[in-house]
């Protein structure tokens, strides 16, 4: 279980439905252990990449490799791999130890073996009552945990998860993101997890990995996709931002300037050699979070805009100010993100504001 | 509904009334006049009996009428099952052909009975095949193998595709995934689907009298009855043949309309 080595590796896999191309040359490598989300928009092909993992569908072209073994052309009941189904696809003529033990009784496993393995099964998703009840008589969260434990019984190398949870109401999904998260690391299995929710992305997955319009944008942890995304579209698909669009200015050692309609932005570039070696000149976009804007105690380098209070909304723990910046006719809407006060903002609409970030808060992508 | 001022509410429960009686009050004179005895060709309200149902058990021809009856049902109803749900299975999903399939499929139920009879007693002489119990069986199977076709695709369709995925996901091979996940999965669309069938072919008069043989079932015996003359035991065989029909489709509704989900627990 070393987070080291590639468990499963794509290379260039291509996927079209007669001549709709669904998949452009993908290559994807999954580490051993690892939970790794597959995030995009419906139609990105996420679930595309999961189905010709499963082997639910065959590949155009390219291949899947298992730890160097090509399994491209691998029969799907003979993959390693088990899946859990967006509707549950629970047996329902099965009652649930009939479903969670169907992995090992079609492999002709003894009975008092299935038997123990099905009651060990069940206390790790908590639904040892449950054994002898219909699928039609538990709730979707209980349903969700047999489809769970049904796909891990047989210990599969990669355990694969077709958005589980989008069926379930807010409340219930937090609980079984945590209770997933837990699982993964309890089996120390690998998982590979379809969303198009990025809170549910950002919550358990070790990487993400975004996708849009077949094909993936970027890979990376959570962390690395929301302060350095590498393109316009995961700036904006991962999380609040604000995107002014500019043209570089030259290099800066660590920081380089962008010119826009707001001014001058000086923001980071370090660890981003597509940045440092982009031309001057080039379109690009400066990228700067809600919360990193400040209203008040700007330093000497820092970037400096102002604008109109347009709107406040009171989001709990925090409050967001909609902000519009810039000139009439080059008009730009920020957010500004601050903790909320107990006695309430002291911003009023219409207020006019002064604005600041620090270079190192702020990122560049190219347009 | 409720809007509708009260005379005309009234008028139109009337109306309704009366249409079903006057559609359906034919279909109860028969049995109420099964228990009461026929004298001079008019029932004698007098007496009520249960003469004419001991008389029908007596009626050696009307037994083995019965009997032959039930055997032309039982094995239409496995023939069709069995070719209906192979027909459905292989069809199921594949776009080409099925159309035309199904329109060859439906074209003995749709059209009039005696063209289908016409039709397959020509075909009988053509191959030269006696008829017999035999070429009763085989019309009766081109007639209702709509019925079971239709019924158990419409259950496949109704089946999500998953299902069969993660039996494959689980490792299961082709024919576990037929047998443990398919067919339990059709069991009550067949079992529905047969006793459809086999009302139909309890009923069928107009290809039976074209392909049968020396034997008849029991309504081409009805039929037969009723060209001698109207005889008491008529309505007594009428009342019987109509509350067995209606007996399978209550059945045969039972295992078709979708059973009603479990209430999901909070």
């Amino acid at each position: 279980m070393n987070q080291n080595t590639d468990l499963l590796t794509l290379r260039s896999v291509s996927k079209s439905y007669g001549p709709v191309p669904v998949l452009h040359d993908i290559d994807l490598s999954i580490r051993d252990g690892e939970f790794l989300t597959v995030l995009g928009p419906s139609g990105s092909g996420k679930t595309t990449v999961l189905r010709l993992i499963g082997g639910l569908e065959p590949l155009t072209t390219g291949e899947i490799r298992l730890e160097g073994q090509d399994i491209s052309r691998m029969p799907i009941n003979r993959r390693p791999f088990n899946t859990v189904f967006q509707d549950y696809a629970l047996f329902p003529h099965m009652t649930v130890s009939g479903n969670v033990g169907y992995g090992l009784s079609v492999r002709h496993i003894q009975r008092k073996e299935i038997a123990r393995r099905v009651a060990e099964a069940l206390e790790l998703v908590q639904l040892e009552r449950f054994a002898d009840r219909f699928p039609a008589q538990l709730s979707g969260g209980q349903r969700q945990r047999v489809a769970l434990a049904r796909a891990l019984i047989c210990q599969p190398r990669l355990i694969l998860l077709d958005e589980p949870l989008a069926a379930l109401d807010l409340e219930l999904r937090r609980q079984m993101q945590e209770f997933l998260k837990s699982i993964q690391r309890e089996i120390k299995t690998t998982f590979l997890f379809v969303t198009h929710d990025q809170e549910e992305a950002i919550g358990m997955a070790d990487r993400i990995c975004v996708m849009q319009a077949g094909h993936i944008r970027q890979l990376g942890t959570p962390h690395e996709l929301y302060y350095k995304p590498n393109c316009e579209f995961v700036a904006r698909f991962f999380g609040e931002n604000n995107l002014v669009a500019g043209k570089l200015g030259p290099v800066q050692g660590e920081l380089r300037p962008i010119e826009t309609a707001l001014g001058r932005l000086v923001c980071s570039i370090s660890d981003q050699p597509h940045l440092k070696a982009a031309l001057d000149g080039a379109s690009a976009f400066a990228a700067f979070r809600p919360e990193a804007l400040r209203l008040a105690g700007a330093k000497d380098n820092d970037n400096r805009l102002s604008g109109t209070i347009a709107d406040l909304a009171f989001a709990g723990s925090s409050t967001v100010a909609t902000i519009t910046a810039g000139a009439d006719n080059a008009a730009q809407r920020l957010r500004l993100r601050m903790p909320s006060r107990i006695d309430g903002s002291m911003l009023k609409s219409g207020e006019t504001v002064s604005l600041s970030f620090a270079p190192h808060e702020g990122h560049l992508v190219l347009a | 509904m409720s809007a509708l001022p009260r005379p005309s509410t009234l008028f139109l429960a009337a109306i309704t009334t009366l249409v079903a009686m006057l559609l359906y009050s034919p279909l109860f004179v028969p049995i109420v006049s099964s228990f009461f005895t026929i004298s001079h060709g008019d029932v004698d309200w007098s007496s009520p009996t249960l003469s004419t149902y001991r008389a029908l058990a007596a009626n050696h021809d009307i037994l083995a009428a019965l009997r032959t009856t039930l055997i032309v049902g039982m094995c239409t109803v496995v023939l069709s099952v069995v070719s209906g749900t192979l027909l459905a299975l292989y069809y199921h999903g594949r776009r080409s052909g099925r159309s035309v399939l199904q329109f060859i499929i439906f074209l003995p139920f749709l059209m009039p009975p005696i063209i289908s009879g016409l039709a397959l007693l020509i075909f009988f002489r053509e191959i030269g095949l006696e008829r017999s119990l035999l070429t009763v069986i085989i019309g009766h199977t081109v007639f209702v193998l709509a019925i079971v076709y239709r019924t158990v695709l419409m259950r496949l369709q109704s089946m999500s595709r998953s299902l069969v995925e993660a039996s494959y996901d689980l490792g299961a091979t082709g024919w576990q995934t037929f047998w443990r996940v398919i067919l339990p999965n059709l069991s009550s669309a067949m079992v529905g689907g047969a006793i459809l069938a086999f009302a139909l072919s309890f009923d069928e008069t107009m290809i039976t009298i074209l392909v049968t043989g020396t034997q008849s079932t029991l309504p081409v015996r009805l039929w037969a009855m009723m060209r001698l003359g109207f005889s008491p035991d008529i309505n007594a065989l009428v009342a019987l043949i109509l509350m067995f029909t209606v007996l399978l489709c209550v059945l045969a509704a039972r295992f078709l309309i979708p059973r009603q989900m479990a209430t999901e627990r909070a």
